[in-house]
């Protein structure tokens, strides 16, 4: 079973990010890459990407004759995906279990983030009946 | 140069989702289809998936102990993730280009064209951060 756990922030995650003691920041990305090579090892990691910051987010949408219009305007409350890992597990439980390590990264002071993650299964395709 | 094409909803749009025909979903399966396979002989397409509806969505934290803790409960905004493209191209226009693509996507009735959001995909943490 494949399960998406994505990291969500507003716009000025990455400025609070950013503005870490590099110590911090250093954990953080230390803890991130060896959690990266642990679920590598155990043949769990499917896929895991960051994201560019909000900053450099667009809104894309068809204009009438197809060409896109770009648009740059977010609502102050949206939450921008930062990154994600795509595993591909036993159970949802292991998924969760993953998520917790996840969540528990360390933060200013070393102190564990608990951030919340977003579970969810990813689909192999459209239904079979739909196809 | 990396970039991500996401499609999200709120729970209101999925459950207009749920009410398309057979017809309708069948049409824009086979948009997608078409679309994927396109990227994908073009030699552009990195990634794509498709998620489980936000019904199965949970938010997982770790409690003290570093065990989960699971809860199912979001404001009625939220916006989740349906699916994404990633793709490889040379310029961000090309992102836009097939955002476009994406957004005048089939469906049932005209509710506008859909948005997509478009970020760069990065290939890790900055070299000064490490």
């Amino acid at each position: 079973m494949k399960y998406i756990l994505m990291m969500h922030c507003p716009k000025t995650g990455y400025d609070t990010f950013g503005a870490w003691p590099q110590k911090d920041i250093h954990a953080h990305i230390g803890f991130m890459i060896g959690l990266n090579k642990e679920l590598r090892e155990s043949g769990e990691l499917v896929s895991a990407e960051g994201l560019a910051s909000p900053q450099q987010a667009k809104i894309v949408r068809a204009g009438k004759d197809g060409t896109p219009v770009t648009d740059g305007v977010f609502p102050e409350s949206k939450e921008f995906l930062a990154g994600y890992w795509i595993v591909d597990v036993e159970n949802p439980e292991r998924a969760d279990a993953i998520a917790a390590k996840a969540s528990a990264a360390p933060g200013p002071g070393g102190a564990p983030m608990n951030m919340p993650i977003e579970v969810r299964q990813v689909m192999s395709g459209p239904p079979e009946e739909m196809s | 140069m990396k970039y991500i094409l996401m499609m999200t909803g709120t729970k209101a749009d999925f459950d207009w989702y749920a009410t398309w025909s057979k017809r309708d979903l069948q049409a824009q399966f086979a948009f997608m289809h078409s679309f994927n396979k396109e990227l994908k002989e073009s030699g552009v397409l990195v990634a794509t998936e498709g998620l489980a509806f936000p019904n199965e969505a949970k938010m997982v934290r770790a409690a003290a102990d570093g065990s989960p803790i699971t809860d199912g409960v979001f404001p009625e905004s939220k916006e989740f993730l349906a699916g994404y493209w990633i793709v490889d191209v040379e310029t961000p226009e090309q992102a836009y280009q097939l955002a476009a693509r994406v957004s005048a996507g089939p469906s049932p009735k005209d509710r506008g064209n859909q948005p997509i959001e478009v970020r760069r995909v990065m290939s890790g943490p900055p070299p000064e951060m490490l």
